[in-house]
């Protein structure tokens, strides 16, 4: 299956092109400003690179974040567009997971940490590797490094941009263990594709209308609203 | 040609399909209200995040609705410049990506020039040059309208815009949200002339507008009268408070006129649709010989018709944008053919 997956939730812009377990391409543009920019002449590039058009493309995965706020609604809805506009299915995934499966050949947890943007906050979650898939243990976890290291109780690899700085910062609250390692990486489009194929091929799409970036941290406003009702009207 | 407008610079997630600029074959909008009456006004990421949520729906809402399919859509546009930048760009990712996927022309437009053309498809008729008001709770502006998509600025708001000052006494006063449609059905029964709040600028030659003054007036009229001990005429204040927006608002539009010496005046954005607004201009411009237009009220407040009749106007003109479209939160209206 050819899927393109899309993934602009940090400071890049990742698309890569898959053909069942195949990377046909696989790019990542710096994009700390010009991600909306950018982004479709990113998609073409890629897509000629791997010999391709949007034709040929049987089905998309998009990474739903958390990362930039402004970075994920580029990536989401350009996804959902594709999608919609091809008519082909699209399958969001979490861009946690896109860093933990990076890392799934390493031994032990694995915890890939994203950093929130705004002060010291981190998004971090934790995924066990089993049969080469990952699958998150646990609830996500936002809040700062400290709270993160006081749940570190196994040999764990961290994965993300970030990921020394993160884990020099979890030795020292350990008292310096030697479980510790650190994989600085950002997430791929490749990987996005390959995890988005997995979905698509068992059947289980996205809703295209539906379908939303994952936030975690809540807009501070955002915390008095509880789940709105849709209304659309016609007007004309 | 069959357009596909997006509009998503403020609150309002809107999408419609338009036949030659002219023809409004769907005019779909999702409509925030719920979240404005919760905050009492727009919180942009909220917002953002519920464009994100809608855009495919309200564009699949726009084509099902006027029995089209994709496949039929020959442009896209999209409002790219001025507003909230968070909303601005779901509009654009979703415009850029559809004219990638479908090889169609895609056009960023201005949205006070999508406000314009509201009218232009309600009245086709409008002479050129004209003079152009456009009122809202984001904006308040004079433009010289020489010809489609030539535009000179005049004026416009040093601070309130007239719609945000009708918010803010509606929300003072208790009133609810939006604060346009209340005051105007309040002031019906109350009387213009009880209070006499002031005109900012209105004898100034400045074309310029002015609200925050008029704005603490009302406020403390309020506030003195709950401090004597008075009853509260909310109606008489809603009316007086109204009489005098729409008294700025009129006369500095006529000045403009004279200034400019146009026939015709045209008159866009929500406030537009405030009926005390359309009355005096109307009997003023009678006794003048002045034309004066208002767009159908589905047309007033943010839609995206008017950015597909703005978007095929200016694809008309060679000015389509290509897929490194970008959005502009913040940039006037050029002069002269630009945009
Ligand atoms: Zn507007």
């Amino acid at each position: 299956m050819k899927v393109l997956g899309i993934d602009t939730s940090g400071y890049a812009n990742a698309v890569g092109v898959i053909d069942d377990n195949q990377v046909l391409a696989d790019f990542t543009f710096e994009a700390r400003n010009d991600s909306l920019e950018k982004i479709v002449a990113n998609i073409d590039f890629v897509l000629k690179e791997a010999g391709l058009s949007l034709e040929d493309i049987e089905g998309f995965g998009v990474g739903l974040g958390p990362g930039s706020w402004t970075g994920i609604k580029v990536g989401v809805t350009v996804g959902k567009i594709l999608a919609f506009s091809t008519n082909k299915p699209v399958s969001g995934v979490p861009t946690l997971e896109v860093l933990a499966y990076q890392a799934r050949n390493m031994p032990g947890l694995i915890c890939p940490i994203i950093n929130a943007g705004a002060g010291d906050t981190i998004y971090a979650a934790f995924y066990r590797t089993k049969d080469g898939t990952v699958s998150r243990a646990g609830e996500y976890y936002v809040g700062d490094i400290q709270g993160l290291a006081e749940m570190i109780k196994e040999p764990t690899v961290f994965i993300g941009a970030e990921a020394q700085a993160y884990s020099r910062l979890i030795n020292q609250a350990l008292g310096s263990p030697d479980d510790i390692r650190a994989i600085e990486d950002i997430p791929r489009g490749s990987v996005v594709a390959l995890l988005a194929a997995t979905c698509l091929e068992r059947g289980e799409n996205d809703d295209v209308l539906s379908l939303a970036p994952l936030y975690l941290k809540e807009s501070t406003a955002k915390a008095f609203v509880n789940r709105y009702s849709r209304s659309v009207q016609a007007k004309g | 040609m069959f357009v596909l407008g997006i509009e998503t610079s403020c609150d309002e997630t809107a999408a419609a399909l338009v036949t030659d600029g002219k023809v409004v074959l769907s005019n779909k909008i999702a409509t925030q209200l719920d979240l404005l009456q919760k905050f009492g006004g727009v919180v942009p990421e909220i917002a953002a995040r519920r464009h994100t949520e809608l855009i495919v729906y309200v564009i699949k809402e726009a084509l099902d609705s006027a029995g089209k399919t994709l496949a039929d859509v020959e442009a896209i546009a999209v409002t790219s410049k001025q507003g909230l930048i968070g909303c601005l760009l779901v509009g654009v990712a979703a415009a850029k990506s559809l004219s990638y996927s479908l090889r169609i022309p895609l056009i960023g437009v201005h949205h006070i020039e999508g406000h314009i053309f509201a009218n232009q498809l309600s009245n086709p008729q409008i002479p050129m040059p004209h003079i152009c008001l456009t009122v809202s709770g984001g904006h308040t502006m004079l433009v010289y309208v020489q010809d489609y998509c030539q535009y000179e600025l005049l004026g416009s708001t040093l601070d309130d815009a007239a719609g945000e000052a009708f918010d803010k006494i509606a929300k003072f006063l208790d009133l609810g949200f939006p604060g346009g449609p209340v005051i105007d059905k309040l002031a019906v029964r109350g009387n213009r002339k009880a209070f006499n709040f002031p005109r900012p600028l209105l004898k100034a030659k400045t074309l310029d507008f002015s609200f925050s003054g008029l704005k603490t007036a009302v406020i403390n009229a309020f506030k003195h009268r709950i401090a004597n001990g008075e009853t509260l005429p909310l109606e008489d204040i809603a009316a007086s408070f109204q009489e005098a927006i729409v008294d700025v608002l009129v006369s500095k539009t006529l000045h403009a006129v004279l200034q400019r010496k146009v026939s015709a005046i045209s008159v866009t954005g929500g406030v537009s649709a405030n009926r005390r607004l359309r009355e005096v201009f109307r009997e003023t411009c009678r006794q003048e010989g002045i034309g004066v237009f208002f767009p159908e009220l589905s047309l007033c407040t943010d839609n995206a018709a008017m950015i597909a009749a703005a978007g095929y106007a200016r694809l008309k003109q060679g000015k389509a944008d290509d897929l490194n479209l970008n959005v502009i939160p913040n940039v006037p209206l050029e002069v002269q053919g630009g945009s």
